[in-house]
């Protein structure tokens, strides 16, 4: 891989993060509110004057009293020394100390349903494109029309209400005493699984189907291909025809939409935590939209948003390495 | 002939592919020798079925759709038609290969050209990757690939056409095998780079003993090579004849119309002799002989019948009512 390209792609990762941090910063800023009021509401036996004199304390302290300009300037120097703002809520906690305690609880969620994804998806997408046309591949098509149809938050109230109310065999809610009282100790780890299943199993059906229809559209497409052929000629088994010839050139677009499917990993899933009650990035981010906490919601997507932008960057990265006539500028 | 002596030898060959509209008869009932050491040549227009009969040769025919039945297909004197899918594999590669027309696409793009020749190596004469490695270099040395040990690690984009096609030049003698099929070599390349390929390919042969049937619509490539030529038409061989005889005295009007249709800088006069039309739909074949509806010899005869394929001397066959060119007689 050339230097120069390397170099290219992580200064364009840079300028978009920039444009993401100026957008996010200054797009809450249209609103009216004044943060000050959100930070220390009125109390009851306070006059208008005590009040006044609070509220200008409050803005001194979390930097609004000065020109935007210079609170962007403050903004970003925080941003660096990793510090997201200070949230709306009672007490007034870090935005960084609430995503900290939420994200693990997403990412449990997020990339075991990748994982399952892609290794199943792969995994019965070969197979489909192998068994071209018979009884395996009508199936994933058949299941893929109606995955489609089925959205994943629809999945996620059939599977709560029949496994969870009326065979009880998963918890249809998520208990709160998991995370609180979660002790890296078997057991504990054990009720996560236990609890996890059902949103999971909700998430992954769909990403499996969609991962197995991309494999098998893509094997098939390189089955076809001339040099598939040669590797035949060669006299090479039939696995390995599969294995080194057919699959690293079938890989190319499905790590594209694994790239995709990595920058979402930490958002969370909004609506399937909430049928859930899992205490993740989606219940964060609703929580702080329903209480209009601009700190948070801010917080939250620039960290998503840097999160995705990084992701991009290693996708392109790993693509030129998988494919070596991707490298722009190469010289020859 | 001596059948000793025959390093193919093809009766009856049958390729058809049934399809919803109807049968398409690819190649109907072929009969082709092979002498040891000698180059044969297969000619004729796109459609006519010259590749459907090296791969069924090859056997890399995917099957379903294609049925192929052959009543013999020896080579060196042993019956592969009984041969189990993977004895046929071991064949491949090592004692009959194939040289592909576009090394562009023929070649695995997210590998180096040294890998793929390992391959077969590896696989036919069991070497450790290091030994394959340093037979690669040998054999790409062989072919006129120069620095070829460092070639042997670029991809095959990075390679200009005729080291491409030398690649697979490599590729098909890695073994020395006792026939090779070459179709089309030299149809994706420069004229330049043609007349440099072709040497290559006919020193390789010559120097290593080795039988080809060289599969072209290309009759200056047949002049610089072939020992015998077939001329096939619509699924049937219409003419056979030594290279010499073909050209100064072709029988069949199609072959007639083919070398008329080859420039001559010296004949200033005559325009080209073109065939009109082009090679009919395999699914609606003519009645009577297939090229009726394109030669200007047609009688009534050849409306209603298909003429046999008749032996004219010792090394010649034509399948024509009215062959031209017979002494005493004919249709002129």
């Amino acid at each position: 891989m050339q230097k120069s390209y390397l170099i290219k792609r992580i200064l364009y990762a840079i300028f978009i993060f920039f444009v993401v941090m100026v957008l996010n910063f200054f797009i809450p800023r249209i609103g009216v509110d004044d943060p000050a009021e959100r930070y220390y509401p009125p109390q009851g036996n306070m006059t208008d004057v005590e009040y006044d004199i609070i509220k200008q304390v409050t803005r001194e302290q979390y930097g609004f009293d000065v020109s935007n300009l210079q609170q962007f300037l403050n903004y970003a120097k925080g941003l660096f020394q990793g510090d997201l703002g200070t949230s709306f809520r009672p007490g007034n906690p870090k935005v960084s100390d609430l995503i900290a305690e939420r994200l693990p609880w997403t990412l449990v969620l997020s990339v075991t349903n990748l994982l399952i994804s892609l290794f199943i998806g792969l995994m019965i997408g070969t197979i489909a494109a192998w068994r071209r046309g018979r009884w395996q591949d009508t199936l994933l098509l058949n299941m893929s029309t109606i995955s489609t149809a089925l959205p994943a938050f629809f999945l996620a109230l059939i599977l709560s209400f029949y496994f969870g109310f009326e065979l009880e065999l998963f918890p249809a809610y998520t208990n709160p005493n998991m995370v609180s009282g979660f002790d890296w100790s078997w057991e504990a780890v054990k009720v996560v699984m236990y609890n996890a299943a059902l949103p999971i199993i909700s998430m992954s059906i769909g990403g499996i189907i969609g991962y197995g229809q991309g494999t098998r559209n893509a094997v098939i497409a390189v089955t076809n291909e001339d040099f598939i052929l040669t590797a035949r000629a060669k006299g090479l088994s039939r696995n390995q025809v599969i294995f080194k010839h057919t699959l690293r050139n079938a890989m190319l677009p499905i790590v594209t939409s694994l790239g995709m499917s990595i920058s979402g990993l930490i958002g969370g899933a909004v609506i399937i935590e909430q049928i859930f009650n899992w205490n993740g990035m989606g219940t964060l981010f609703l929580e702080a939209n329903n209480t209009n906490d601009y700190p948070l919601m801010m917080g939250i997507m620039l960290f998503m948003s840097a999160f995705a932008i990084v992701a991009n960057l290693v996708t392109e990265l790993c693509y030129s390495l998988l494919d070596p006539r991707v490298t722009v500028g190469e010289k020859r | 002939m001596n059948e000793s002596e025959l390093m193919l030898k093809l009766r009856n060959l049958k390729v058809i592919f049934p399809s919803g509209q109807g049968i398409i008869k690819a190649v109907e009932g072929i009969n082709l020798d092979i002498e040891k050491g000698k180059c044969v040549a297969l000619v004729g227009e796109s459609g006519c079925g010259k590749s459907v009969t090296s791969l069924a040769i090859m056997r890399l025919l995917n099957s379903p759709p294609a049925i192929v039945k052959v009543d013999e297909l020896k080579l060196d004197q042993e019956e592969l038609k009984d041969y189990s899918d993977g004895k046929m594999q071991e064949l491949r590669g090592r004692t009959l290969s194939m040289i592909f027309q576009d090394a562009m696409t023929a070649l695995n793009p997210v590998m180096t050209i040294g890998k793929q020749i390992d391959e077969i190596y590896i696989r036919h004469n069991h070497l450790s990757k290091k030994e394959a490695r340093a037979e690669t270099i040998r054999a790409l040395d062989l072919v006129g690939v120069p620095e070829a040990k460092s070639r042997a690690n670029s991809f095959p984009h990075q390679l200009s056409g005729g080291l491409r096609q030398r690649v697979l030049i490599a590729m098909a003698f890695a073994c020395m095998p006792k026939l090779i099929i070459a179709d089309e070599p030299t149809t994706a390349l420069d004229v330049t780079i043609q007349a440099q390929v072709l040497n290559v390919l006919s020193d390789m042969q010559k120097k290593h003993q080795v039988s080809l049937l060289l599969i072209t619509h290309d009759l200056s490539v047949v002049a610089n090579m072939a020992d015998t030529i077939y001329v096939m038409y619509s699924g049937k061989i219409v003419e056979k004849a030594d290279k010499r005889d073909l050209f100064l005295s072709p029988h069949h009007p199609y072959t007639e119309g083919l070398l008329g249709s080859v420039p001559k800088l010296s004949d200033t006069q005559h325009h080209f002799v073109q065939i009109p039309d082009s090679v009919p739909h395999p699914m609606f074949k003519p009645t009577g002989c297939y090229f009726h509806p394109r030669c200007r010899y047609k009688t009534k005869k050849c409306e209603e019948r298909m003429p046999p394929l008749v032996k004219i001397d010792e090394n010649c066959e034509v399948r024509c009512w009215h062959p031209l060119h017979i002494k005493g007689g004919g249709s002129q």
